[in-house]
């Protein structure tokens, strides 16, 4: 059952041939053998989702219509909302809070009869590249347990591709879902900003933070995407309704488009894996696909631009766990200044600290015209940059990370760790659609992703090439390790 | 003394009386337990996001019409970092550099002369909640936090404590009148910080200004802004010098007091809010609220001088208190004299329910009745005198029209008949032969002594004008 896709499991379930207790408990004993080994997930809700699962199954009984996930566990990335449950966001800080509220994004889950499996770890804040700066524990890589699964969407990219669960979702500011995706051999797709609601995600650059899911194929992700999309009257930054239907676009083709390959951004890339990338490319060829070298030279400002505009929201984003409404409030302090410093010091984890000093500095009077005014200004020719490539390109491929998953602990210059990023901020800091998916395995039977990214609102157009690669490749893509059954 | 100038700039908070807060749809309410009208935006919960109230983008445009300034196609929002316990998230939202109201200037009254004095900027952000403070620990309200607030921001233009009272009067006229805010300094919905410096007459540059908190009321502002003027000149004249910080005025000593030092500009780190997009205002609509906009303070004021014939002194008292005025506009429905009708009102009904601290509907006295009773002196159904008695009585008890209490004392009425006042004349004279020789002897005291001896068995009901022309008639015949 582990290899099958959510839509498959879905049908199954629809059509009573599979009940969703069934699904449910099946995955919960996945979770039971494998998570101990793996770490993905910080809270399973077993009781819950059994409940869910009958009440679907209840419904199914008395001929009711069920929606689109019905009876297909989902994981969640542990910074965004389920009402009642803890959001530890990883952090010592948070961890009591109880989110009041559920996202829309989980929301539209639970509507759709997904089952809430459980929070997946990440990196404290969704800082960090490696899920190592979680306050609780790090998670390992399903493909080799002494690596890591990427970051900050660790987790949910652990969970998928070991097949804890079909699908789960996180959210990605500079590549937070597409790095651990390519870690962890499995598809991670940041939609266009403003598609998926953030209402009910824990900020932390609030113009880059995107809500988006993991999945094991594509036709996963654009059923997802089925779900999520669509505008929020909670989040301001939501853009309106398109009517796209993801699922129905897969199967359209794509000859005659055309394709943007950055091929000096290539040199950055571990040139072992330069054959996997080209391969893929070619494989798009023999599909009818035009191939173009392009250029885009304000990609090389992407870490600095992203290491001041990111953290500078940050910054002011995470101001309000002081200690005084809903972060955990240090034992020690007396006075209004200790419970803003002792608890800020108890509270925060190291790199997320480095980051609010950093942001805070960007924002400071006397620093702000070189530091943040500039970037912003950066950003908007970025933007520029990007229109101009889609007026001739479909979409821009590239590889999603330099290099396949380090072994945990393996970077500690958290500079070297920024660096993780350097492919996938452009997306962000462009607001652009972009989905990693794996293109094959690196000598040391590590998975590799591609990149693929198009205009604004091009989320459909971006599947349909994954989908399109997908099939031409036909890859194993489920680790060893887990690829069997547990009893 | 005389060689010397203050230069005032006031930021002017007005509360804005939205249903919702600014970026929730919370209450906007006052007066209730703490914590009761908040939702998650309000409280900063993380994953709560901020969502623009129109309401409050449409009363802010509805003031920038009013006092002609420009309003931009396109604002933003900007945080602005601080931290304190009664701001939940550690930052406001506000505007910063691209604020919805730029300029525009209103024009007050001063000693008979109109002087225009010109608005910075105004913008929109939202309020903090409240710190409580117990014996043992502090606890935070925040049913304010995120309520909407429309700061105005006076160019430094203002030179006398006076000018500056009325400046902020006329804010809160408009405001009212745009029904915008209620503009209580009490309850804390129009709060004023005043920036204050000196200057040598003839200087050009600005001397250090300090800045005074905390005025609740425009009474209070004027005395703490004289006081803090006073201070600086002697200041100065000592040969020392002024220091920037934040000052408040202590009413007991009628001094402002240091509250604290400003050594070093804060730092808000500004930037734009990335959680709402910039704000664009479609022209059509703007265009369509400038034709709707209502009357102004100084277009009502300008009518009742010169159409209804007011004074300046009584048509300013009636525009500076909008409920005030709305009951005056209601009772011209019926009033057929509105001078004497606003007499009536702002001078007798007013000053005999001043202490009450109550407006007039508060007390619960009918508009309508005391135009009529306006009315019946001008009718001279009662005399002026009688007349306030009667308003005497419909003071004592609210809700009692002057027709009936004219009904239960019959004689209130006023005598029309001549010769009923003739006897009660002839009678007078008869009485009192000295006065009528002293008065053909030329004392003019005496006439007016026999006119009162009249009134006196009249009881008031006999219109003075009559009885003093019979009086002066039977004398010389």
């Amino acid at each position: 059952m582990y290899s099958l896709s959510a839509k498959q499991l879905s049908s199954l379930v629809k059509e009573g041939k599979i009940s969703a207790v069934e699904v449910t408990r099946y995955f919960l004993k996945r979770a039971e053998a494998i998570d101990p080994s793996v770490k993905a997930f910080l809270t399973l809700f077993p009781e819950k989702a059994l409940a869910k699962a009958h009440a679907i199954d209840e419904k199914i009984k008395q001929g009711k219509s069920v929606g689109k996930l019905a009876g297909v566990p989902v994981a969640i990335k542990d910074n965004i909302h389920i009402e009642s449950e803890l959001t530890t966001c990883a952090s010592k800080f948070l961890a009591d809070y109880k989110a009041p509220f559920s996202a829309t994004a989980v929301r539209r889950i639970e509507e759709e009869d997904g089952i809430l499996l459980g929070k997946t770890n990440l990196d404290e804040f969704a800082m960090g590249s490696s899920t190592e700066t979680s306050a609780f524990f790090e998670t390992r890589n399903p493909w080799n347990l002494s690596c890591t699964p990427g970051g900050s969407s660790g987790g949910s990219a652990a969970a998928v591709a070991s097949r804890i669960a079909p699908l789960s979702i996180g959210s990605d500011t500079g590549g937070s879902i597409r790095q651990p995706a390519s870690f962890c051999g499995t598809f991670g797709f940041k939609p266009t900003y403003g598609r998926i609601s953030r209402y009910g995600l824990v900020a932390f650059g609030s113009s880059f933070d995107q809500i988006g899911p993991f999945a094991n194929y594509a036709e996963d992700i654009a059923l997802m995407m089925d779900v999520l999309a669509g505008h929020c009257p909670l989040d301001s930054t939501s853009i309106a309704d398109s009517k796209e239907d993801f699922s129905a676009s897969l199967s359209q083709g794509v000859e005659n488009m055309t394709i943007g390959v950055p091929r000096n951004l290539l040199k950055e890339l571990d040139p072992s894996l330069i054959d996997l990338f080209n391969n893929a490319i070619n494989e798009y060829v023999k599909m009818g696909v035009k191939v173009v070298e392009i250029d885009i030279p304000l990609i090389k400002y992407s870490i600095p631009l992203y290491y001041i505009l990111a953290i500078a929201e940050a910054s002011t984003n995470l101001a309000r766990f002081d200690g005084i409404l809903f972060s955990k409030r240090s034992t020690k302090a007396k006075t209004l200044k200790e419970v803003y410093e002792y608890s800020k010091e108890e509270g925060f984890g190291k790199e997320v600290k480095r980051r609010i000093l950093l942001g805070t500095y960007v924002l400071s009077a006397g620093h702000q015209d070189a530091y943040y005014k500039k970037a912003q200004k950066v950003r908007r020719l970025l933007i520029e940059d990007f229109k101009r490539i889609f007026q001739t390109c479909d979409a821009v491929v590239l590889p999603t990370v330099p290099s396949a998953a380090f072994e945990l602990g393996a970077i500690k210059n958290p500079l070297e760790m920024y660096l993780q990023d350097i492919y996938t901020i452009f997306a962000n800091l462009a607001g652009l659609p972009a989905i990693s998916m794996p293109i094959g395995l690196d000598k040391n039977q590590k998975p590799f992703g591609l990149q693929i990214s198009s205009a604004q609102m091009q989320d459909a157009k971006v599947l349909r090439l994954s989908a399109a690669l997908e099939q031409q490749l036909k890859l194993q893509t489920c680790p060893p390790l887990f690829a069997k059954e547990f009893s | 003394m005389n060689d010397w100038e203050a230069v005032i700039g006031l930021e002017i908070h007005v509360q804005l009386n939205t249903k919702s807060k600014l970026f929730s749809s919370a209450p906007n309410q006052f007066g209730h337990e703490p914590n009761v009208n908040i939702s998650f935006a309000d409280t900063g919960q993380p994953g709560a996001l901020p969502v623009i109230n129109k309401a409050a983008i449409e009363k802010a445009v509805l003031f920038g019409l009013a006092i002609n300034a420009h309003i931009p196609e396109e604002c933003h929002f900007d945080r602005k970092s601080y931290f304190y316990p009664d701001s939940p998230r550690n930052f406001q939202i506000t505007q910063f550099d691209e604020p919805i109201i730029v300029g525009g200037s209103v024009a007050v009254e001063i000693d008979g002369e109109e002087k225009v004095f010109g608005i910075h900027h105004a913008h929109l952000e939202d309020d903090a909640g409240m710190l409580k403070h117990f014996s043992q620990f502090a606890g935070v309200d925040y049913n304010r936090a995120g309520v909407a607030l429309v700061e105005i921001v006076s160019l430094p233009c203002i030179h006398t404590a006076k000018e500056a009272a009325l400046f902020a009067t006329e804010i809160r006229s408009i405001m009212q009148y745009i029904d915008a805010s209620d503009c209580n300094m009490e309850e804390g919905s129009l709060r004023i910080d005043a920036n204050v410096s000196v200057r040598k007459k003839g200087e050009t540059t600005l001397r250090t200004k300090t800045e005074i908190k905390n005025m609740n009321s425009f009474a209070n502002m004027e005395l703490a802004i004289d006081a803090e003027i006073l201070r600086q000149i002697d200041l100065y004249q000592q040969g020392k010098t002024v220091t920037s910080g934040t000052y408040r005025f202590d009413l007991a000593t009628g001094a402002t007091i240091l509250m604290r030092k400003k050594e070093t500009a804060d730092d808000y780190r500004y930037f734009p809010e990335p959680d709402l997009p910039p704000l664009f205002l479609d022209k059509n609509w703007i265009a369509k609220l400038k034709e709707n906009l209502p009357e102004l303070p100084r277009e009502r004021k300008k009518r009742y001088i010169e159409k209804l014939g007011l004074s300046h002194y009584s048509a300013s008292l009636l525009i500076c208190d909008k409920p005030l005025g709305d009951i005056f506009e209601k009772g011209l429905s019926q009033a057929k004299n509105p001078v004497s009708f606003c007499n009536w009102l702002t001078v007798e009904f007013i000053g005999r329910i001043k202490n009450s601290r109550k407006s007039v509907e508060e007390f619960g006295l009918d508009i309508l009745a005391i135009a009529s009773l306006s009315n019946m002196v001008d009718d001279k159904i009662v005399t002026g005198k009688v007349a306030k008695q009667i308003a005497d009585l419909m003071v004592e008890n609210p809700g009692k029209t002057p027709e009936k209490i004219l009904e239960e004392n019959p004689a209130f009425a006023a005598i029309t008949d001549c010769s009923a006042i003739e006897t009660i004349v002839d009678d007078v004279l008869k009485k009192n032969p000295e006065s009528v020789s002293d008065f053909l002897n030329g004392k003019e005291k005496a006439f007016n002594f026999l006119v009162g001896q009249v009134m006196k068995v009249c009881q008031g009901s006999a219109p003075a004008d009559i009885v003093r022309d019979l009086v002066r008639k039977k004398i010389s015949s």
